[in-house]
């Protein structure tokens, strides 16, 4: 990231974009994506062997693999705090150094570095945290012999002799997370860059001025870039070919057809799993969000022990990793429990639903709160004044002002939820399989290619839906619409 | 019209405001001036109602309004920041207030194109969304605002000090028209003497959250009833009764700690003038101020300061 925002590289945007796939093309698609690109079988794969004969098969698996997709699936995800972060650098320090006679590696590793120091602080730590909890990369990605904790912990899950083996596996890890928050958080005290803002200011990117550095730059960058892209690409033109060019590898321009969307869209076994996910995500990103927009008023405007202890609460989620609670709830709610009326949750419906809130929760309290502290409290002052009573004011004039912020945590969370699998394999409920699961289920070879095809379009269906909630949401794809129109009638109207 | 007896407010267990009483006469424009941090804000806030005292009493035409919830006041309030409502155009700004009172549509429509006239908006500008005004622009809404439900008060909190000089001197005297022309009673805050001395009918010097003096601007000025007053509202030489013997004038009965303030532009200076009351002295410093020189003279080892108007018949220099 630091390297693609500070060096001068030809086609930035171009390159931002394919970094920024994972973001609508994440999680379990991504895995499915690259396994079939660069897997045993894959299509990059019988290219390269067609043409370098020695490759193994297996070249793309194991460590290094599972190290590669995962740095570039979190990237896409903290690429927003890091720009940011990055953007508000103010400028004029680079040119000030600049102007003292640093060089440009005196001034990134003296000025540009230590100012972004924070912000990489906590990126690393979240991303170690992420790789830490990972599990679709590393079950799908990783062979047969690659063992991370995320699936060992899954695996002691599922029979119930050892599910205190995977408790304590849980436990050591939520005391690792422990004393990682605790350094983000002494980290944060410095200096907090976490923002979504969509300000800008202009950093210049530097300029390599060694021609084959900055050969070799762009050469890293695009291919970086290609890597990332291609399965993106791959899944898209295979999703519209039959079963036989899919286990053949073979594209031919008579091996599209649309049967394979027919199915997903008219079958009911086949978009089930989808509806499923868009509910789930669906749901709990509104409840999610509705909850964090109350809580988080509340504990801004009332500060007293109590509303400490409930902020501390709704950060606990962050603690404790998604699979920890996930175990978590899978034990505590085994036998019914007076706080759910007596019933056993495990196995319901609801309790993935109630999952998926709770680990929203942090982050959507994070930045409502964030959004409610940019508000002027003059504002509601003066509608007191005017004779409104707060309920009034808040909805007319606190709301609309926090909206952008709720709409972006809606769609962060529901797209982060809606092709979920990490979490989801604990918990779901097999009459409602979320569509994560189906996909994981559906890659393993003994489905066959039926399975291959339906992840297809599952994934292209996830993928746009992602990109449009993101278009529309954040980067403010409606009043770009509007614009276009705009000129469009102009136009028609000269 | 409005009468504060006995008033103390505390935030917590810190008394910004220990024992304050005040009376403001109907349609006066009356200010509360003062440095930074002496309770001029607390002291609005609880005239509008966003703070209850926790002593003594306020009276709104001879009604206790101590206890009355801030929408019945009707005490229009405009903001240091403004607070505008920024997701709104102008109109909704100035309507705010009536919509909440449940006016009918026309009838909110003729207030607010009534108000925009007198703040000079055009219609166009009515409909544009606050954020997009200029920063003078936002301050009339903000005063439009305040007045659209006829308030029997208007407040304002440091309305001018978001905008730069110039615009603040022109906007003053818009204030000051507007006050007039709606004859509306208005508690005025600031921490600019320039600004109070000009835009008042009566100004109250604070200090830690009590008043030093009530006056008019020329009392204030003139009259200055405590050493702190005198030192806020404008420069002032301060002399003891040993300097004035120095300069030859004679005090009766003062003790050496006395102190003596006169004002800078009353004491002048020139080569030829031949006038009584004249001393001989050296001008030991200058600066320009555009109007005006500032001058540092030395007389019988005493430094004043004068202000004096440059004339071309006669300049001045250092040392002479
Ligand atoms: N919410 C609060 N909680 C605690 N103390 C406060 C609060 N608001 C103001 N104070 C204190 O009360 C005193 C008076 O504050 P106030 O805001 O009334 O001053 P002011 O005269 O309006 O100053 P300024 O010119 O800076 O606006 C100050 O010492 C301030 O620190
Ligand atoms: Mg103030």
């Amino acid at each position: 990231m630091l390297f693609l925002e500070y060096f001068k590289l030809k086609g930035k945007q171009f390159l931002t974009l394919c970094y920024m796939i994972p973001l609508v093309f994440g999680g379990i698609m991504l895995s499915n994506g690259y396994l079939f690109t660069y897997g045993k079988r894959g299509f990059v794969t019988r290219f390269l062997i067609g043409h370098f004969p020695n490759l193994p098969a297996d070249w793309f698996g194991g460590f290094g693999a599972v190290l590669f997709l995962m740095t570039f699936a979190c990237t896409a995800h903290y690429m927003i705090f890091f720009r940011n972060a990055f953007k508000s650098i103010d400028f004029q320090t680079v040119e000030a150094a600049r102007g003292l006679g640093a060089s440009d590696f005196k001034i990134l590793t003296k000025v540009v570095l230590p100012a972004l120091k924070p912000i990489l602080l906590t990126c690393i730590i979240l991303l170690f945290q992420t790789g830490l909890m990972a599990m679709a990369a590393p079950l799908m990605v990783g062979g047969r012999r690659f063992e991370t904790i995320g699936p060992l912990i899954l695996t002691f899950t599922q029979r119930p002799a050892s599910r205190m083996l995977a408790a304590v596996l849980s436990l050591f890890l939520g005391v690792f997370q422990l004393g990682l928050l605790f350094v983000i958080q002494r980290n944060e005290r410095r200096g907090n860059y976490l923002s979504i803002s969509k300000v800008k200011t202009t950093i210049e990117p530097t300029r390599i001025k060694q021609p084959l550095l900055n050969l070799g730059a762009h050469v890293v960058a695009y291919l970086f870039a290609l890597i990332n892209l291609l399965p993106l690409v791959v899944v898209v033109l295979f999703s519209f070919t039959d079963f036989k060019t899919i286990s053949t590898r073979e594209l031919h321009l008579n091996s599209f057809s649309l049967e394979n969307y027919q199915r997903v869209l008219t079958d009911r076994s086949a978009y089930h799993p989808f509806l499923t996910s868009v509910v789930y995500a669906g749901l709990a990103a509104i409840a999610a969000v509705a909850l964090m927009t109350i809580a988080a008023r509340i504990i801004f405007k009332y500060r007293n022990r109590l509303t400490t202890v409930l902020e501390f609460l709704l950060y606990l989620p962050w603690i404790l990793p998604g699979l920890m609670f996930a175990l978590g709830l899978v034990l505590a709610y085994s036998r019914p429990r007076w706080i759910v009326f007596g019933h056993p949750l495990t196995g319901t419906l609801v309790i993935m639903l109630v999952a998926y809130i709770v680990v929203m929760l942090p982050n959507t309290f994070r930045f409502l709160k964030a959004a409610y502290f940019s508000v002027d409290t003059n504002l509601e002052d003066a509608a007191k004044n005017l004779g409104a009573k707060p309920i009034y004011s808040f909805v007319k004039i606190v709301l609309p002002i926090i909206l952008p912020t709720i709409l972006a945590m809606l769609a962060l969370n529901f797209n982060g939820k809606l092709g979920d699998y990490d979490l989801s394999v604990f918990l779901y409920n097999p009459i409602a399989k979320p569509v994560g699961v189906v996909i994981r289920s559906n890659s393993n070879p003994e489905y066959g290619v039926d399975g291959i095809a339906i992840n297809f379009v599952y994934s292209v269906i996830l993928m746009v839906i992602n990109a449009l909630v993101l278009f529309f949401v954040y980067a403010d794809g409606k009043t770009k619409i509007k614009q276009l129109f705009k000129k469009e009638n102009k136009k028609s109207g000269e | 019209m409005i009468t504060f007896k006995n008033i103390e407010i505390k935030y917590d267990d810190f008394v910004a405001v220990p024992n304050l009483s005040f009376a403001v006469n109907e349609g006066e424009f009356f200010t509360l001036l003062g440095p930074s941090g002496c309770g001029k804000t607390t002291t609005l806030r609880a005239l509008a109602g966003f703070l209850k005292p926790t002593q003594g009493s306020i009276e709104i035409a001879g009604v206790d309004i101590t206890a009355m919830p801030i929408d019945e006041r009707q005490v229009g309030m405009v903001f240091q920041s403004y607070a505008l409502f920024p997701t709104m155009s102008a109109y909704d700004n100035i309507a705010f207030g009536l919509k909440i009172a449940k006016k009918s549509k026309a009838e909110i429509d003729t207030r607010v194109l009534e108000l925009a006239k007198m703040i000079d908006l055009t219609p166009e500008q009515l409909a544009k969304n606050v954020a997009n005004l200029s920063g003078g622009q936002q301050q009339r809404v903000a005063i439009a605002r305040a007045l659209a439900k006829k308030p029997k008060i208007l407040v304002m909190d440091e309305p001018l000090s978001n905008l730069d000089a110039k615009l603040r001197k022109s906007l003053r005297k818009e204030i000051k028209e507007f006050q007039k022309s709606f004859g509306i009673t208005t508690v005025y805050v600031t921490h600019d003497q320039e600004e109070a001395l000009m835009l008042s009918d009566r100004i109250a010097v604070f200090n830690k959250g009590q008043i030093e003096q009530i006056g008019r601007p020329q009392q204030i000025y003139n009259e200055s009833a405590t050493e702190f007053v005198c030192k806020f509202i404008g420069e002032a030489n301060s002399l003891t009764a040993a300097d004035l013997a120095k300069l030859g004038i004679e005090v009766s009965d003062a003790s050496a700690s006395d102190a003596f303030y006169v004002r800078p532009e009353k004491v002048s200076f020139s080569r030829t003038a031949s006038a009584v009351n004249r001393i001989a002295g050296q001008i030991v410093g200058k600066e320009f101020y555009g109007m005006y020189g500032y001058y540092q003279i030395e007389i019988a080892g005493t430094k004043l300061i004068s202000f004096q108007r440059e004339s071309k018949a006669e300049q001045h220099r250092n040392g002479e």
